[in-house]
């Protein structure tokens, strides 16, 4: 084997041999500018509001295991319910976990010593308990219970105070998502190192450009949604009253300017996080790098589109087609992104690891969420199916079989850089089988009971259906137990996890390139970036694996046969 | 032999060292990403008023006079006055120029205070009639909204006018990023309220 040069430049310097010290627990309750705390500070609470969600969605189904009322004291009590599950999940669990990864890992792939403003960073993350606080303190008042869609006229006229709160929580939220964005984009504009290319970036950092550029642009249409309905309900506007010359299709289609980009904004940085876990496990380059990167813009750009097909059954028939047009259009660059992995782990070395296992299952999901997100874009069909399960089942596919198993590949895949430890490998495949089976056999039976005719938001149904419920929310009650698991291994791996090393997956990405957890700056001087972030298999890229290897962990070298 | 590492480093501004440069290239950045995203929100309430008028017959509705032109437009024209105004004095100051900075800053902000007296006055004077409609409501809703961001940034840019008046920034690029900021923003008032004034005062 030829002897390769392979300037670290000064990732090694201070570090060789040295463990970094884990940030006291403490350090994560305080207001800090380290990206790294900020990262686990949003992981951690982002957690705790998925356990939350979570609890919630266990009472959802024990309410529906009978076609009778009988957990929820009424109809509007489960009303509120399920309005406050979807807020939750969304607004306070699945987008700040992005924000999450984002924050530990983007500014450790582009070799920055931190974001571009680290006070705006923890400024946008301390809004997000505040806001937590008033959107569930509603909950408690006179609760909202137009569902997360919050439609008037049930968001005006038929909602209590908890919707005011409702309003006025999101409004924060959307405000600590547009600073992120922000952060975001500037630091992977202006903070690579010079050799990192944007033809050379990991691609999670193209999927987190691509999904803070659709929050940026976004989300000010809800943040203007929002102060029409707060107008609406406090200062007595009628903007949404078509009895004072207001139309409630006007927040339809602003609230879905903002919302069905905000699907992307859930779901493309999973789908970064898959790039990264499939080549890393795989030991394979990302099968079209260039085009996984532009597929991320694509489905940005066209993700601005296609928002009035959530307003198929009321919108103006001329416009129908046009809409279902760009809905399906954007399967396009969704299903380049789904070809470029299937052709990286195709004939690759796999290892079916963990986080690996959570990639492939958010592979066999996804391509359920997103067929049938084809069928939904159908005018005919969308209108047979329309409020019903079957709308239920896929949006679940697509945000909890691609969205959270995406998390979990992340978590599984990063947490012994950002603990140090490795997490239980055993108890991870698991925690996996138990979400697989719990996830599918909750969901995807909600395609049939849907078609048949169950409508959603319903606490009471058609006895023809309880079969099909009860299965549905067996499998529920697994889903939810296999959370358990996952905060076992956590915990556990937190405190007694094996020493990660700084390199245990032998990943060829920056972040791997420094000790675990790594040091307040990251690195002792400005790193250099291996030339391809993906460039397993030869012969350079095991020399620079070595290289850190050596440097860092002091193991001895392999060879490309390894 | 590796050949593709490019072991170069960024070259530095010259005047400004290199996190200085780079903290002025992130806020620059920063400062138009911002504009860009923030405009939006003045654009999502531009959609709801185009809206709301296909509700009525007629733009402005049967009954309801339309809104006089004169005085919108002169707070307009003092608006983009200010803006010039407030680019000048920042030029000002870059070149070395105190003095030219706090004259033309002196009177932008005065230009400021006048255009959003006026609005006011719009915003206090709108008819019952017109008030019994969306005509009158989004008026209310679009003056008053941008009268917010206006009054914010008028009181950064006092801020930074005080500063300057106590010495707080000696010229040149990097320690005038306040005063590069505050005119951007002023800037962004500018532009968010000609979007609103060829929406609400020309287009019927």
């Amino acid at each position: 084997m030829a002897t390769i040069a392979v300037p670290l430049g000064g990732q090694a310097e201070g570090h060789q041999a040295d463990a970094v010290q884990r940030p006291a627990l403490s350090e994560y309750l305080r207001w800090s500018v380290d990206h790294k705390i900020i990262g686990v500070q949003y992981g951690v609470a982002s957690f705790l509001f998925f356990i939350i969600g979570g609890a919630m969605a266990m009472l959802i189904r024990l309410e529906l295991w009978t076609p009778e009322l009988d957990v929820m004291v009424s109809g509007a009590a489960y009303n509120s319910l399920f309005t406050m599950h979807g807020t939750v999940m969304i607004f306070l669990f699945i987008i700040p976990m992005w924000a999450a990864f984002g924050n530990f890992v983007v500014p450790l792939q582009l070799g920055a010593k931190d974001m571009a403003f680290p006070w705006l960073n923890a400024f946008a993350f301390w809004l997000i308990p505040p806001a937590a606080i008033v959107v569930l303190l509603g909950y408690f008042v006179t609760p909202a219970e137009a569902g997360w869609t919050s439609y008037p006229p049930l968001s005006t006229l038929f909602s209590g105070d908890g919707q005011t709160l409702w309003a006025l929580g999101a409004h924060l939220l959307g405000i600590s998502s547009i600073m992120g964005s922000i952060n975001f984009i500037v630091t992977i504009f202006n903070m690579r190192p010079p050799q990192m290319t944007l033809w050379r970036m990991p691609l999670l950092c193209w999927a987190v450009l691509a999904t803070s550029i659709i929050a940026v642009m976004a989300t000010p249409f809800l943040a203007g949604a929002l102060t029409l309905l707060l107008l609406d309900r406090v200062a007595g506007t009628t903007f949404f009253d078509a009895a004072g010359g207001g139309d409630v299709l006007l927040w339809q289609n602003i609230f879905w300017f903002y919302s069905h980009p905000a699907v992307y904004i859930m779901v493309l940085p999973g789908m970064g996080v898959l790039s990264e876990v499939l080549s890393v496990h795989s030991r394979k380059p990302v099968f079209g790098y260039r085009m996984v990167g532009l597929s991320s813009m694509g489905i940005a750009f066209v993700g601005f589109t296609v928002w009035a097909h959530h307003m198929f059954t009321s919108l103006q028939p001329e416009l129908r087609i046009p809409f279902m047009i760009t809905t399906m259009i954007i399967a396009v660059p969704t299903g380049i992104k789904m070809f470029s992995w299937l052709g990286t782990i195709w004939g690759g070395k796999i290892r079916f690891t963990s986080a690996m296992l959570f990639a492939l299952g958010f592979m066999s999901m996804f391509v359920i969420g997103g067929i049938t997100g084809v069928m939904l874009a159908a005018l005919p069909f969308d209108i047979h199916v329309h409020d019903t399960y079957f709308v239920v089942s896929h949006f679940h596919f697509v945000l909890f079989g691609g969205s959270v198993f995406a998390i979990y590949a992340a978590l599984y895949h990063w947490f012994p850089k950002i603990t140090g430890r490795m997490m239980n490998e055993r108890l991870g495949r698991i925690h996996f089988a138990f979400t697989y089976f719990g996830f599918l056999f909750t969901f995807f039976p909600m395609h049939i009971v849907g078609m048949l005719g169950m409508p959603r938001r319903v606490a009471v149904y058609d006895e023809a259906f309880a079969n099909w419920n009860q299965l549905i929310s067996f499998s529920a009650f697994v889903l939810g137990f296999s959370t358990f698991i996952v905060i076992y291994n956590i915990i556990r791996s937190y405190y007694r996890g094996p020493v990660a090393g700084a390199n245990p997956w032998r990943a060829l990405t920056l972040e791997w390139a420094t000790t675990s957890p790594p040091p307040v700056t990251n690195f002792a001087d400005d790193p250099i970036p291996f030339e391809d972030p993906y460039g397993y298999g030869t012969e350079a890229s095991v020399a620079y694996l070595n290289a850190v290897e050596a440097a860092f962990d002091g193991r001895e070298n392999r060879t490309i046969l390894d | 032999m590796m050949t593709s590492y490019v072991d170069r480093q960024e070259k530095p501004k010259i005047g400004l060292d290199r996190d200085a440069a780079l903290r002025l290239k992130n806020n620059r950045l920063g400062m138009t990403i911002f504009q860009a995203s923030w405009i939006m929100v003045f654009f999502a309430i531009i959609v709801v008023n185009w809206q709301l008028r296909f509700s009525y017959v007629q733009w402005p509705p049967a009954g309801v006079a339309p809104f006089d032109l004169l005085l919108p437009s002169i707070a307009t024209l003092a608006l983009l006055l200010s803006a010039l105004l407030a680019r000048r004095g920042w030029a000002g100051l870059r070149r070395g120029r105190l003095g030219e900075f706090l004259a033309s800053w002196r009177l932008a902000i005065f230009l400021g205070v006048g255009f959003m007296a006026i609005i006011v006055y719009e915003f206090a004077t709108v008819s019952e009639a017109a008030l019994a409609t969306q005509y009158g409501i989004t008026l209310r809703l679009m003056t008053g909204f941008h009268f917010v961001h206006a009054l914010a940034i008028l009181a950064v840019m006092l801020h930074v006018y005080r500063g300057a008046g106590a010495g707080a920034y000696r010229g040149g690029e990097h320690d005038a990023w306040a005063i590069e900021g505050a005119a951007k923003l002023w800037y962004f008032v500018a532009v968010a309220w000609i979007l609103f004034y060829v929406v609400l005062y020309w287009i019927r």
